[in-house]
């Protein structure tokens, strides 16, 4: 195929934040090309998700950033923001609404490092993304399937075991929960994580990490997991009145 | 006429995709229907070996795609049931060779003069996946009762989502009810818990598939009656031609699967 090097400068790798999209240095339109294709091919697999760019060093106007976000968009991924190092392309990222730094986190899931570009920029005139709004998901989520949201999520349907849930905000699960959960992914500790049925593999709230003893499968009950004195717990749901 | 296509897929290999594809065809080829059965898993072809056709192979897939035979040359008649059909795959090459596009177009084509195309996916998630799930208007995902294989189902399903080609529906094969009955195997109660799709069919695991694969015989065909796998198959045809057959009591008491019948029909 055309263009077999430059297609592996494109790389995507997951992130807490959702998706982080190296574009390499190929021509710019032999750069779209590529990541269309790349997109294309791996649609299934990314759809949905949230992205940031990884431009650095790489110079974009606005039209030129527009046109990518554009591909994105019809692959159904939201690009909601651009790391670069140059300051005309985060002025072009600015022009169209995106982030340009991510807020506060440095590490991507399994604790790596970013990309230096992405944290050295404190002194961006953008400000980090503040928790707001929600992602309402009305399925099953199933395994392999990742579903990233800066804000609180709720889904209606059970996730799976293999399915992974990564919030800025709380996750209310109105169904069994059996997969994996972060909330409040970039630090907050009065998060909560509800679940009709709380069986994760895994938990995490903000820093903290919980996996849920082996004996909760008997009667399934609401539940919800908190941060209490440094600790993740979990207390069945209670009626006040 | 336009005939229906149905895929059989599974996202862990070796749980009896091929053998299902085989049985489940001539189960409805000898319900007096024209079915041909298309091995889409390009160079790891075994559906001509199972259906015991793999010395009559002149022309293939790759071959009807690549303009080198007519539609009808690569379609080898079985000739132990009035209209039964196969479709190999070719050994020499590789999924690429073959589109998804290719495939809906074979399908449209088949669809014209079968009443049934039932297509025998490869395992996984790539391409060959892709290509056989391209043509289908029903998707039946094979799983057995272990834990590996039902996460596997659960990845896949999710994908036939994705390419809007579900809801798929449900094949548990393999299944031992003695081990359920002793707590050893996770019962179809428990995989239907998770997957939340409709099931339909439960295959026992039978040692005489083993004997009729070798003998390139489907079960289906040796009228054994015996075999309750040649039952359950037989099942899962009439339950695809929209007859409601109730489950197979494959347990010792039967009020399991009362329940399970319940819980699938109150869907
Ligand atoms: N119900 C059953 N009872 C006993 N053996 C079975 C049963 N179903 C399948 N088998 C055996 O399991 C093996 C794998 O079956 P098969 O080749 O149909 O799986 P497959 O899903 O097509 O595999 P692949 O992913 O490699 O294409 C074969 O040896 C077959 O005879
Ligand atoms: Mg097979």
């Amino acid at each position: 195929m055309i263009n077999q090097d430059n297609r592996r400068q494109i790389n995507v790798k997951g992130i807490r934040d959702g998706l982080l999209i190296t574009l390499g240095n190929a021509a710019y339109d032999d750069m779209l090309q590529d990541l269309t294709a790349e997109l294309t091919q791996k649609q299934a697999f990314l759809q949905g998700s949230r992205v940031v760019i990884e431009a650095g060093k790489r110079p974009f106007s606005a039209t030129q950033l527009a046109r990518v976000q554009e591909q994105f968009t019809r692959h159904d991924l939201e690009l909601w923001a651009v790391l670069a190092e140059r300051e005309e392309t985060r002025a072009a990222a600015r022009k169209l609404g995106l982030a340009t730094r991510l807020p506060g986190s440095q590490t991507d899931l399994d604790g790596n490092a970013l990309p230096a570009s992405s944290h050295k920029s404190a002194a961006d005139a953008a400000t980090a993304v503040p928790v707001h709004g929600g992602l309402l998901l009305k399925e099953t989520v199933r395994s392999g399937r990742s579903i990233y949201h800066e804000g609180h999520i709720v889904i209606i349907g059970d996730v799976n075991p293999g399915a992974e849930i990564v919030a800025g905000g709380d996750v209310v699960v109105w169904g069994r929960l059996r997969g994996l959960v972060h909330a409040w992914a970039l630090g907050d500790e009065t998060a909560v994580i509800c679940a009709l049925a709380l069986n994760p593999t895994h938990l995490r709230i903000a820093d903290q990490i919980a996996i849920p003893p082996d004996d909760n499968n008997g009667n399934p009950a609401p539940e919800q997991a908190m941060i209490r004195e440094g600790q993740i717990i979990a207390l069945p749901w209670q009626p006040r009145n | 006429m336009s005939g229906k296509v149905i895929t059989i897929t599974s996202g862990k290999g070796g749980v009896g995709k091929t053998t299902l594809t085989a049985n489940i065809a001539a189960a409805l080829a000898r319900s007096g229907k024209k079915v041909v059965a298309i091995d889409a898993d390009i160079g790891l072809r075994n559906l001509d070996v199972v259906m015991g056709l793999e010395n009559r192979i002149v022309y293939d897939l790759v071959d009807i795609i690549e303009g080198r035979c007519r539609l009808r040359q690569a379609m080898i008649k079985d000739k132990r049931q009035p209209e039964l059909y196969l479709i190999p795959a070719a050994q020499t090459r590789d999924k690429m060779a073959v589109s998804p596009t290719d495939m809906i177009l074979v399908c449209d084509q088949l669809r014209q003069e079968m009443d049934y195309v039932v297509i025998d996916s490869p395992a996984g998630i790539e391409r060959g996946f892709r290509n056989a799930i391209a043509p289908a208007d029903q998707v039946l995902i094979v799983t057995n009762p272990e834990v590996s294989a039902v996460r596997d189902a659960d990845r896949i399903i999710g994908l036939i989502e994705a390419e809007e080609k579900g809801p798929g529906k449900l094949i548990v094969n393999r299944l031992k009810p003695e081990m359920v009955a002793r707590g050893d195997m996770i019962s179809v109660e428990d995989i239907l818990d998770i997957l939340a799709i409709e099931l339909v069919g439960v295959i026992p695991e039978d040692e005489s598939i083993l004997i009729s694969t070798n003998q390139g015989l489907p079960v289906v065909m040796t009228g054994a009656n015996g075999s309750s796998a040649g039952q359950a198959f037989t099942n899962v045809a009439r339950r695809i031609e929209g007859q409601k057959i109730p489950f197979l009591d494959l347990t010792a008491k039967g009020s399991l699967l009362d329940r399970m019948r319940g819980w699938v029909n109150g869907r």
